[in-house]
């Protein structure tokens, strides 16, 4: 178990080391090749040469490709000192870059913004988990009865919707509609635990549809697969009631695939919903990735790609590690 | 991405008629200082709530970040405005209406600079009784001080140069983070002969000069406070309020700043006891919450979404609280003549009659976005002439006749290829060169659209070579001037000695020695009104060759919460005054 | 199914293409799907004759249909007329009716040369990983992995942004195009490749295999002429499934600015358009929305029906 741990463990670090050098080679190369300077990106309105030059020799821009690399890996463990010559801006560790457009490190950008991503998030899987499960044990339990057919094309249909699309057409009915909701603008949880719930109803609901109908479509096949499987109709021959069968045997088996799905989805959304974030307007990790694009903020961009990357990466092994617990075939080596 | 500081007068005289124009003259009250409920566009025009109630929060939002809060490195127009809250300058532009706010008054200065050397020299007094927020007397020194930041461009860069091209004269100053003087104090154009009298020495006259020592670049800094590029983020408060938070990305929080003596203040009331200032991501919402009440202000200036907009058109109750004045931005196309075939003045005209104005005019959402524009100069700087028309464009027609004719004269008479360059972060300049595109299409002529990265536009559309290289014929743009004259607005458009390797704004590539020649003349004049006749000139020199095809003078329509007191536009900035405005009644 | 049937046709030997044939057809919701798929695709070939025939230019303006102080069009559901069959674009009057039968071309080209590029690399490399397995297929796998890891829309978008306006001959739109279809691809061979690895290792053990190896085959030839026709159903089956996600994908591209370029139309495009402009004129909203929703329903539907058809275990 510990063995496998390690194991995984230096496999996770060696994908985010892939990842971050291929990210990196990406947004700091690349311009380097296309031959534009990414100093004009942060001079703004004047490009006078001595702002430009202050630019480089802050960020490194006049040092070679892995030279910059190196010193941004050295960063996230060790923190780092922007030199300007005259001036040194400090970050503190972990350093993911520090952002010139806001005069601050982009790991504090990175904070300020994940409880809005991980309320979204997480809130959206908790519904979309027990939904999408709950729909798809009912509809293989009434297999080819009209709810199953109900269930299954509203499940399909779901899984055909852009977000994007949803995510208009939500507030319209029961914003501007209904006028059952106001219009949804995140605020914190701390600050007033109601106004965080309105807030995130909408962008819950919407969210959550598009994953609980995939979730529904899977648990339903699953669930029509182990129900044929000889040890369930050995628990039923033992005259187990029907809901123990269920509950106690198909069920887990069921959830295996279930568990790696949602480890992915998640993982992925807490990089950043940035789809949902940017229907919503709500100030995530992914709407500001997408800002720091728009801008050129390159160590913005490169901390919530690595943050992302993480975050699927750990939910992999967290879902691994789980494994053992819902399937007691599954042996860890 | 090119902000300009909106700095540019509209008379009384020009708002009222527009506003006649858009509201069918429903508003026949006259400008002045009376009370009440004025109507539609009655801020443009005089003071709405006019109260010297003190009290209450002042709810300001903004769809835009600010740029930095550092006065040095600040160059968007709303921060500006924002700045007048906590910063003061030597001169300041007036807190009145109409052309009144256009003027420059004594701030901190001790009454008008003193010129002397033929008008090299400037001698300013400050007052006595100024301090920073703690209380520390506002000496010379800090007005130096101040002054130097702008030169050290390694560390501070962002905001206007104009400084360091009047006062470096040679001396290649960098700044006092690596000034060798002890003191900080090595840049020797500005002098400080004791603590209240501060000397600017300039290489040649120049009567813009006052204009620039109004700008946030000018702000007095104090040495022992200033923590470089981190500064932006608590700059030191010299004006009624002053930083207690500020987020980049997030907002700000202004309370009292208990060390500003209103007596030495003119300009400012400091009526709201605090006032906060919230970045968000959602306009709509924005919007929402302005036409709801919940808030005061969009402190952008650039008016509501569509969405709101729609709603207030439609709504006389909401209508009333709303403004339509100009934002003193044109939006134009212009027609690099170092791409073939714009180096033919019949195919630039071909262009120019082959457009559609009141197309155009829709691509930027309609009357309210701006008057149909003919010209380069917009109403309001000395000099202009809003009726001036030489290519028949307010008519609002395209003139396919005429366009088919300059072709053939061009030698072109089945049309061309060419390339429109458009910022892909503005989406009307995308709509617009949408709508010339299919305008061009009908005389033959074909256009591609290239959407460069807004954010580098001084190295994609500013950069001559890349331009070239390109083949951009046709560069959408908009423009504001940084300070209210014919120079400042009209000069980094044409004047020949204005282009730049990078960051080029005269894309035209003119270089002319006529044009440039009468912007020496215009300088060398004694004031700006006998400037003034230069810069038509100048405007009808630059339009008769055909080089720009004006969109129009640009407009906002800005809505207020009804609930503000001292409200009008102020016309050096086109935005709604913050000096001055009150939430209590 | 009717009992008396079955004797009769029991005896037949039916080939497994010919079995799911049959399937297929007696599945009426995946043929519909089928039918609009194909319904679709004609549409998209053929939308220059269509819009000459029911539409104006794509590219055409109509601004005299536009109210000029609202932006928004002048009528009821967003200017439909007999001469505008789905109403006008807001601001310049553009036809929607044309302007989504030319987004179909994008959408429809990104989509299946982008799932294309998918199963060019995945059945290459999956099989390649299953077939060989040792390192071969640890370094294959751990690619994947690595893939799945990847804030794919993220990077797109910001891939986007730095590709240059004119690349390798092509130029604005093509580019884009050409970007889109493949990093869509790119990131999609991932899902092929898992499939085709874990199909080709579990038939890599068939006795047909052994016997052949037995027989002296080569590894090439057991690839090829074994693995390979054994593999054409799943690989099909999943390319189908793959096209409406890269449907769903490029108009979320083009939603958030990094898909073609104006003034080309596409449907993502249209959707974000429509955000500022929704509530005064919420049939610009509805008609790309309710346009990409048939689509990749349809796609979906058909996909599914194919692989419950293919599966050797349905009855």
């Amino acid at each position: 178990m510990l063995v496998y741990l390690i194991r995984r463990l230096f496999n996770v670090a060696a994908t985010l080391l892939v990842v971050s050098v291929v990210t990196f080679g990406i947004f700091f190369a690349v311009p380097k090749l296309t031959g534009s300077d990414p100093a004009l990106m942060y001079a703004g309105r004047e490009t006078n040469p001595t702002a430009l030059a202050g630019i480089r020799v802050k960020m490194g821009f006049d040092k070679p490709i892995s030279e910059q690399y190196w010193m941004f890996l050295k960063g996230v463990f060790a923190g780092r000192d922007y030199d300007a010559g005259t001036e040194v801006t400090h970050c503190a560790a972990p350093c993911f870059g520090y952002s010139f457009k806001s005069e601050a490190p982009v790991w504090e950008t990175m904070l300020d913004r994940m409880p809005v991503t991980l309320s979204l998030a997480l809130g959206a899987a908790v519904i979309w988990v027990i939904a999408g499960v709950a729909t798809g044990v009912v509809s293989a339990l009434k297999r080819r009865t009209a709810i199953d057919r109900t269930v299954m094309i509203g499940a399909l249909a779901g899984v055909s919707l852009p977000i994007f699309f949803t995510g208009m057409v939500a507030p319209a009915i029961f914003v501007y509609g209904l006028g059952w909701l106001d219009v949804s603008n995140y605020k914190p949880l701390t600050e007033d635990p109601l106004a965080w719930l309105n807030s995130l109803i909408l962008p819950w609901v919407t969210l959550a549809f598009l994953f609980a109908a995939t979730y529904a479509r899977i648990t339903r096949a699953t669930m029509l697969e182990v129900l044929g499987e000889d040890y369930i109709r050995t628990a039923r021959a033992k005259g187990l009631k029907e809901g123990v069968v269920i509950r106690k045997h198909a069920l887990r088996s069921t959830l295996t695939p279930v568990v790696t799905m949602f480890g992915l989805d998640l993982g992925g959304l807490l990089g950043g919903a940035v789809l949902t974030e940017t229907t919503f307007n709500f100030q995530g990790l992914g709407t500001a990735a997408v800002a720091a694009i728009s801008q050129g903020d390159l160590p913005v961009i490169m901390g919530v790609t690595m943050l992302a990357a993480l975050f699927v990466v750990l939910a992999n092994l967290i879902v691994d590690l789980l494994y053992a617990v819902i399937d007691p075939r599954v042996r860890l080596t | 991405m090119i902000r300009r500081k909106q700095a540019l007068a509209i008379t009384a005289v020009i708002a009222a008629l527009s506003l006649t124009a858009a509201c069918g003259g429903d508003d026949t009250k006259k400008a002045g200082g009376d009370k009440g409920d004025k109507g539609y566009s009655g801020a443009a025009t005089g003071v709405v709530n006019a109260s010297d109630a003190k009290g209450g929060e002042l709810k300001l939002w903004s769809p835009q970040d600010v740029d930095f809060l550092d006065p040095a490195r600040a160059y968007y127009g709303f921060v500006w405005n924002m700045q007048r809250l906590f910063i003061r300058q030597l001169y300041a532009y007036d807190s009145k209406p109409g052309a009144a706010g256009t003027k420059l008054v004594p701030d901190l200065a001790d009454g008008e600079p003193v010129l002397s050397n033929d008008g090299k020299t400037y001698t300013v007094k400050i007052k006595d009784g100024v301090k920073f927020e703690d209380g520390t007397p506002i000496t010379s020194k800090d007005f130096k001080y101040g002054v130097e930041r702008v030169f050290a461009q390694d560390v501070l860069a962002g905001g206007p140069t104009y400084l360091i091209d009047q006062l470096d004269q040679g001396q290649k100053y960098q700044g006092p983070y690596k000034d060798t003087d002890p003191d900080k104090m090595g840049l020797k154009s500005v002098q400080t002969p004791d603590d209240h009298t501060v000397v600017f020495n300039l290489a040649s006259a120049n009567s813009d000069f006052k204009y620039l020592l109004a700008m946030s670049s000018s702000s007095p800094v104090p040495a022992g406070k200033d923590t470089g590029a981190t500064y932006t983020n608590k700059p030191v408060s010299t004006g009624p309020y002053k930083v207690e938070s500020f987020a980049s990305g997030k907002g700000a929080t202004f309370v009292r700043n208990e060390n500003w003596d209103p007596k030495t203040d003119t300009i400012r009331k400091g009526l709201p006891d605090k006032i906060t200032f919230t970045v968000t991501t959602n306009p709509d919402d924005m919007d929402q919450r302005l036409l709801s009440g919940d808030i005061d202000l969009a402190v952008d200036g650039t008016g509501v979404q569509q969405a709101a907009k729609n709603k207030i058109l439609k709504d006389a109750n909401l209508k009333k609280n709303a403004d339509n004045p100009f934002t003193g931005y044109i939006r134009y196309f212009a027609f690099p003549q170092t791409v073939a075939p714009f180096d033919n003045v019949e195919c630039r005209k071909a262009v120019i009659y082959a457009a559609d104005p009141k197309s155009l005019q829709n691509a930027r959402g309609g009357p309210t976005s701006g008057d149909l524009g003919a010209n380069m100069l917009p109403p309001g700087v000395p000099g202009a002439d809003k009726s001036y028309d030489p290519w028949n464009l307010t008519a609002g027609k395209p003139q396919e006749d005429k366009a088919k004719a300059a072709l053939k004269a061009c030698g072109k008479p089945d049309g061309f290829e060419t390339t429109i360059a458009v910022r892909n972060n503005k989406a009307p300049e995308v709509k617009s060169a949408e709508s010339l595109q299919a305008s061009l299409a009908k005389v033959g002529i074909k256009a591609t659209i290239d959407q460069y990265d807004g954010k580098l536009s001084s190295s994609t559309i500013g950069s001559p070579d890349n331009v070239k290289k390109k083949n951009y014929g046709i560069i959408v743009m908009g423009w504001g001037a940084d300070y209210n004259s014919g120079a400042g607005f009209l000069q980094p458009l044409v004047d020949g000695s204005f282009i730049a390797q990078t960051g080029n704004n005269n894309y035209t590539m003119l270089d002319d020695p006529e044009v440039n020649g009468l912007f020496d003349k215009a300088a060398a004049a004694a004031t700006p009104d006998a400037a003034a006749p230069f810069y038509t000139d100048i405007n009808k020199k630059i339009m008769e060759k055909a080089l720009y095809l004006p969109i129009n003078f640009d407009k906002a329509l800005v809505y207020h919460n009804p609930r503000l007191t001292n409200v009008y536009f102020n016309d050096s900035m086109g935005k709604i005054d913050l000096a001055v405005v009150g939430v209590a009644k | 199914m009717s009992v008396a049937d079955v004797p009769a046709k029991a005896i037949e030997g039916r080939s497994p293409g010919r079995i799911a044939w049959m399937r297929l057809k007696r599945d009426k919701v995946a043929l519909t799907g089928g039918v609009v798929v194909i319904f679709l695709i004609l549409v998209a070939v053929f939308a220059p004759q269509i819009v000459s025939l029911l539409g104006h230019p794509p590219n055409e303006f109509h601004e005299d249909l536009i109210d000029p102080d609202l932006g928004t069009p002048i009528g009821s559901f967003g200017g439909v007329s007999s001469d505008f069959l789905l109403g006008v674009e807001p601001t310049n009057g553009r036809d929607v009716f044309s302007r989504i039968l030319y987004g179909a071309r994008i959408s429809l080209i990104v989509a299946f040369l982008a799932a294309f590029v998918s199963v060019v690399i995945g059945s290459l490399l999956g099989a390649l990983a299953g077939f060989l397995g040792g390192w071969v297929d640890g370094v294959i796998s751990r690619l994947m992995d690595l893939l799945l890891a990847f804030p794919q829309l993220l990077f797109t978008i910001a891939l986007v942004s730095v590709v240059p306006n004119s690349l390798m001959g092509l130029e604005g739109s093509s580019v884009r195009m050409a970007v889109l279809i493949l990093v869509i691809g790119f990131f999609g061979w991932p899902y092929i490749g898992r499939i085709v690895r874990g199909q080709t290792m579990s038939l890599r053990e068939r006795e047909y295999v052994e016997a052949a190896r037995s027989l002296g085959a080569g590894r090439g030839y057991i690839l090829i002429k074994e693995l390979l026709p054994n593999l054409v159903a799943p690989i099909l089956v999943y390319s189908t499934l793959i096209i409406p996600t890269n449907i769903l994908t490029e108009a979320a591209l083009s939603f958030l600015g990094a898909g073609v370029k104006p003034p080309t139309a596409s449907w993502g495009k249209m959707l974000s358009d429509a955000i500022p402009i929704y509530q005064d004129d919420p049939m610009y909203m509805v008609v790309p929305g309710i346009t990409i929703f048939i689509t990749v329903l349809a796609f979906n539907l058909f996909g599914d029906g194919l692989r419950d058809a293919l599966d050797p275990k349905g009855s």
